[in-house]
């Protein structure tokens, strides 16, 4: 017990470098699937909506190397994927759930078809550049926290930008109010002048743009290259934090920085314990999600009228 | 409910086929060639509808224990681990007993070994729920995945086989004992039980109060409750049989196919049966016995797409895209009603 108290001592600063980049795919989608669920929306396909974005962000990286228009392309494919969640489910009312796992499925399968269809018959797996992170001299070498608050990517500081700019909207502004108003009562939201499935589609967009980021965010950032079902269940562990998170962006940031260091300790704590199989550590993000919503569980209290379509009555 | 007629799944799954050819194109195929491979692949030739037949029996085995849960809108996505554990079960059991126990004795245990495996998979989540409310969408799937590297510990750990070993491809030793599953005409015998569960489940969910009480609570938790249903019995009920149902797959997957625990068919996404039943239940909205039929026009699709695979080198993944189109349509189609539209039509 006590050799493993020292490791995680030792671990440390690994874990506390390591968590912003492992929490900011997870965070993109999650802060999207907040702003849906506060809308009343629940978007199940955050899953295929990240896989499109590990793919289609990949490919334009590689074709052109701008990953910047990158991630704008990953982020606008995988919205488009939303919108049609919202012509079922706002327009058609259709069943959330339902429509949710079939855009899982769809771009689930889309990302290995598009991915084999163009580099299927290369002889070695195509590689692109990571992302390369922030070095301001003097401020990033500050020891300790440097590295910390200036040495992360561009990309994780526009996500903070984009956090900041969400949590202000939401809770600031009149259109925001709007909004959490949709997610809890349309019909008083229509009393209001507001017009809820307008809402519902705006933030099911955003949501479907940052699910396409946060995938994006895996294949460029972290990864470097793409592989099968690389999510491996993120898209839903971001569904998972907003309930964590009880529709607050403050919290699912927490959440979100809590799983990048799960993430971060189960790879390492593999390399210093290589006789215990390493499948067991790398059961802990799922079971870390486990605990995390029992610890909400029912006290939660959700957006009245989340995954409940708007039927316009008379 | 109109969309489980079966033309109308035929027409879902024509619409998925048409949208999804276009994406041939990008594989420089002719969309007409690719489906029309697809199709004489998966349904017309006799090899071909010999594998059609294999496949439908875990998928429909799948689908049917997902309905169970999901008519009381108890999303249980956690069909793959369940289905993966019964696997497990059945597997050490046979194992253990192969060779000491006659070959239907063998079989039975190894059913029931597969049933608890599978239950015992589903019951934390629905616990989760009962007691605490957690969502057990998120909760059945991340069961999936502890199951996944379950497994794959399982058979590189305690239940390697020594060919595994040679091969470095986790598997567990083959169950020694032959004619596991007998095939006639090359279809495994499994097809019959596949099909008894079908049947019993749908007799079970239109003819008993339990059936009666799972139905109301998905249209209606208050109204169940007044009614005087015990919610949480219910729930577990339903998972355990659930859970139970989709493990039993997994015994018939390794004692009628594979013989040995092969991780490699539980992972390849063509062979998730556990995620793949979700649509197929979903398509058949909920109905065991029109399962049948989308189970097997879903494992005919797998296998036409295995053969435009080969063929044209179309990807295989193509095929879960159309699986998510066609369970679209399906979702879109319940509240279009065409079944309606077409009625309105013909009485004018």
């Amino acid at each position: 017990m006590n050799s493993l108290v020292s490791i995680l001592l030792l671990l440390l600063p690994t874990v506390v470098l390591g968590m912003v980049p492992r929490a900011a795919p997870i965070f993109a989608a999650a802060l999207g699937e907040d702003v849906d669920q506060s809308a009343g929306t629940l978007n199940l396909g955050v899953e295929g909506m990240m896989l499109l974005g590990t793919i289609i962000g990949f490919v334009i990286d590689f074709e052109t190397g701008d990953f910047v228009l990158a991630f704008i392309v990953a982020g606008l494919a995988s919205a488009l994927l939303a919108l049609f969640h919202g012509i079922a489910t706002i327009s058609l009312k259709a069943d959330q759930v339902t429509s949710g796992t079939a855009i899982w499925f769809i771009g689930w399968g889309l990302s290995g078809f598009i991915y084999s269809s163009l580099f299927g018959k290369a002889s070695s797996p195509p590689v692109v550049k990571t992302i390369p992170t922030l070095y301001i001299p003097h401020l990033t070498d500050i020891p300790y926290i440097g590295k910390f608050l200036f040495g992360q990517d561009p990309v994780v500081y526009a996500l903070l930008i984009t956090f900041l700019a969400v949590q202000y909207f939401l809770f600031h502004t009149k259109a925001g109010l709007n909004l959490r108003t949709v997610g809890e009562d349309p019909l008083v939201a229509e009393i209001m002048g507001v017009n809820p499935d307008l809402y519902r589609y705006l933030a099911l967009i955003f949501g479907g743009f940052m699910a396409g980021v946060g995938g994006a965010y895996i294949t460029l950032s972290l990864v470097g290259s793409f592989y099968f079902d690389m999510t491996a269940g993120m898209g839903f562990i971001a569904v998972a934090l907003v309930y964590f998170g009880k529709w607050n962006p403050v919290r699912v940031l927490i959440g979100s920085l809590v799983f990048g260091a799960v993430y971060v300790l189960y790879l390492a704590l593999e390399t210093y314990f290589p006789a215990t199989p390493y499948q067991f550590f790398s059961m802990f993000p799922y079971i870390a999600t486990m605990i995390l919503i029992i610890l909400v569980g029912a006290r939660a209290h959700a957006p009245a009228a989340l995954a409940l379509p708007y039927i316009k009555e008379g | 409910m109109n969309i489980g007629k079966p033309i109308q799944i035929i027409f879902f799954i024509i619409l998925a086929l048409l949208i999804s050819s276009f994406l041939l194109l990008i594989d420089h195929v002719s969309p007409i060639a690719g489906i029309a491979e697809l199709i004489s692949s998966g349904f017309l030739t006799r090899y071909g509808l010999m594998a059609t037949l294999n496949d439908t029996i875990p998928l429909l085995i799948v689908a049917v224990a997902i309905i169970i849960p999901f008519v009381a809108k108890f999303w249980n996505i956690g069909g793959q681990g369940q289905y993966i554990f019964g696997s497990i079960f059945a597997t050490w059991i046979g194992l253990e007993l192969a060779g000491s126990l006659p070959v239907a004795l063998l079989i039975t245990v190894a059913i029931i070994f597969a049933f608890i495996g599978g239950a015992l998979w589903a019951i934390p989540p629905t616990l989760m729920k009962i007691y605490f409310g957690t969502n057990e969408i998120i909760t059945t799937l991340m069961m999936n995945f502890i199951a996944v590297y379950f497994l794959d510990y399982m058979t590189i750990g305690p239940m390697e086989g020594a060919l595994a070993k040679i091969n470095h491809v986790p598997s567990s030793a083959p169950i020694p004992t032959p004619d596991l599953l007998p095939h006639i005409g090359g279809v495994s015998t499994g097809i019959f039980l596949a099909l008894a569960i079908a049947i019993i489940i749908f007799l079970l969910l239109r003819y008993t109060n339990f059936g009666y009480e799972l139905k109301l609570i998905g249209s209606s938790v208050d109204a169940a409750k007044y009614s005087g249903a015990s919610l949480r019995r219910d729930l577990l009920l339903s998972m355990v049989l659930s859970g139970g149902i989709a493990g039993i797959a997994g015994m018939i997957q390794v004692f009628g196919i594979t013989t040995v625990l092969l991780p490699q068919v539980f992972s390849d996404i063509t062979t998730s049966f556990g995620y793949v039943g979700i649509p197929v239940a979903l398509v058949a909205s909920l109905n065991p016995l029109i399962t049948i039929i989308s189970a097997f026009f879903f494992s005919g699709i797998l296998n036409g797409a295995y053969a435009m695979e080969i063929s044209f080198g179309i990807p295989i993944d193509l095929v879960i895209t159309i699986y998510g189109l066609m369970m679209f349509f399906a979702v879109i189609g319940v509240m279009i009603n065409l079944g309606k539209i077409f009625r309105r039509h013909r009485a004018k």
